[in-house]
């Protein structure tokens, strides 16, 4: 990292390093707080400052690469993604109208981006975030399995250390199909509302409702299968 | 079982605090009557819990730099304005066609001065002029400025008054028919106007003027107007006597005879003026010597080398003379 970005980390990354961590450990994702200065930074960028330019990356590259890679599930291609939106939205700041954020039309173009991809790619499978060994998956599938059927309220930052827990909860989202991980992502990962998300995605506020509600069923039968698969190994074990 | 739809989308809505107050009171009221609710309501929010403590990924740290230098790579390959430049850009692209502008206007008006200084006559600076007095008269010097006698030769209008309207009329008529210019003379004639036009040699003109001098005692006045190639300025020549006629008529050329006729006015009004009539009994007796002798100074332009320039359109009026002698009642 450079002098200069390091610079600018200092005063916008500490903000949202601090904020994550705050959430992780109440262990809820939560709306991330739009910093009032996004206008003047985009109208900067619009002046051609690339000093602005470089603050806007700064500012929300973790956030978009993140989200990015939770859905398409590839560390190269979330990188190389992660660019082309930024590229794209500073290329078209210009026809920024402001009639959203600047954080949502950020994410629109970095998603909308992220599902070309993924619909175009065959490359596009699981095996890249879950490539753990059986011997964890199976440890991790008997965690998950636990965490379920327990009863009692799980504590949230038990939950965010448990690694091989949160190792196999991204392997079942990643089985779900990509419009209903990208709804999850954008709401349990990247903490936006309802009508962000239907911003992002371009569609109705019904149907981010429906889509989220069918997405989480969809991923419980993942973890399900998962646990069934521990409970058959296990079956198969004592006989 | 799977729950109804609706419900689940309620529960969903319920678990990431999207409903309004009343709407929540109805999801714990659904909860605390339905155990299936409570369970679904219970897998939500660890499936949240558990989601949302996913580790963030963090970007690459050359993401900034990558994302400059990909822009600058797209400026390069001139696949777009760089969006760094476009405003800047446009500013530059807007003031070099301001000052192209400028620059063509100015070369434009330069070329059209350069234009201008070849093809309009250059004028030789004259340093200031002083008037002095010559005492000697010039020897037939012509001057630029001076005006040219029209290139048909001498020609002139001599009018004559006189209240013995028809003794001068028929001496007129008597002398044309003895000097034999009947051929050369057109007659027009009114009660009170004799208008002869004469086109004739100098020495026809001479023995005409001998005859007619007898007759110039009859005369009440005699004015000769010599043109000359400026229109309407004639010079004019007062109180002409006929042996004046015949030196300004019989000169070499038509510039000289328009000299010899400014001299004679000159000479004629300063006689009229002055008392004795002597200047004008000299002239009289011996107009010849006399024009040539006293010749009254005329200023001229002194104080740079006069170049004597021949006008290409100075024309020989030898041997032409174009005389309109109008001869009117004194009345």
């Amino acid at each position: 990292m450079t002098e200069r970005q390091t610079h600018f980390a200092r005063f916008y990354g500490n903000f949202a390093a601090g904020f994550q961590s705050e959430s992780r450990i109440k262990g809820v994702a939560q709306p991330f707080n739009i910093n009032s200065d996004d206008t003047l930074l985009v109208e900067q960028c619009r002046l051609g400052r690339s000093a602005a330019m470089e603050r806007l990356v700064l500012k929300y590259q973790d956030r978009i690469y993140n989200v990015i890679l939770k859905i398409c599930a590839n560390p190269d291609d979330a990188a190389e993604l992660c660019q082309e939106a930024f590229v794209k939205v500073l290329e078209n700041i210009d026809k920024f109208e402001a009639r959203s954020s600047f954080y949502t039309w950020l994410f629109r173009i970095a998603v909308n981006l992220t599902l070309n991809h993924c619909q175009r790619s065959a490359r596009l499978q699981t095996r890249s975030l879950d490539a753990s060994d059986d011997a964890h998956t199976e440890n991790a599938r008997q965690m998950l399995q636990d965490f379920l059927s327990d009863d009692s309220s799980p504590d949230p930052a038990a939950v965010a250390q448990n690694k091989e827990l949160g190792r196999i909860a991204l392997r079942a989202l990643m089985k779900l199909d990509d419009v209903h991980r990208t709804v999850i992502v954008l709401r349990d990962i990247e903490g936006m509302n309802y009508a962000q998300i239907a911003r992002v995605l371009g569609i109705e506020l019904g149907t981010v409702k429906s889509r989220l509600s069918r997405a989480r069923d969809n991923l419980k039968d993942m973890m399900e299968n998962l646990c069934n698969e521990v409970e058959s190994k296990n079956r198969r074990a004592a006989q | 079982m799977k729950l109804n739809p609706k419900i689940d989308e309620l529960l969903n809505s319920f678990t990431d605090g999207e409903l309004t107050t009343r709407q929540q009171t109805e999801v714990h009221r659904l909860a605390a009557h339905d155990p299936q609710v409570r369970q679904r309501l219970k897998f939500l929010q660890k499936c949240k819990l558990l989601l949302g403590s996913l580790p963030c990924a963090q970007a690459p740290s050359t993401m900034a730099e990558d994302v400059v230098a990909a822009l600058e790579r797209k400026t390069l390959l001139g696949r777009l304005p760089s969006p760094m430049e476009q405003k800047i850009g446009a500013r530059h692209l807007f003031i070099r066609k301001v000052l192209s502008v400028a620059a063509i206007i100015v070369l434009v008006a330069v070329l059209s001065a350069v234009v201008y200084v070849i093809v309009t006559p250059r004028r030789t600076p004259q340093p200031p002029n002083t008037i002095t007095a010559r005492t000697t008269p010039p020897a037939v010097e012509p001057i630029e400025s001076a005006p040219t006698v029209v290139a048909a030769g001498f020609t002139g209008r001599l009018e004559l008054k006189t209240s013995s309207f028809i003794e001068v009329d028929a001496s007129i008529n008597r002398a044309v028919a003895d000097n034999d210019l009947l051929n050369c003379i057109s007659l027009s004639r009114e009660p009170d106007r004799s208008e002869y036009v004469l086109a004739c040699t100098p020495k026809g003109l001479d023995e005409l003027l001998s005859d007619l001098e007898a007759i110039w005692h009859n005369l009440d006045s005699a004015t000769l107007s010599v043109q000359t190639e400026e229109f309407g300025r004639p010079v004019v020549v007062d109180a002409v006597t006929a042996p004046q006629v015949l030196e300004i008529a019989s000169q070499n050329t038509a510039e000289k005879s328009v000299e010899v006729a400014k001299d004679l006015a000159v000479l004629n009004n300063l006689a009229e003026v002055l008392p004795g009539k002597e200047v004008l009994a000299a002239a009289s007796a011996k107009t010849s010597d006399f024009a040539v002798t006293s010749r009254i100074p005329k200023p001229v332009l002194t104080g740079w080398p006069k170049t004597i320039k021949t006008s290409p359109r100075r024309v020989e009026t030898k041997g032409n003379v174009n005389l309109v002698i109008t001869v009117l009642t004194g009345r």
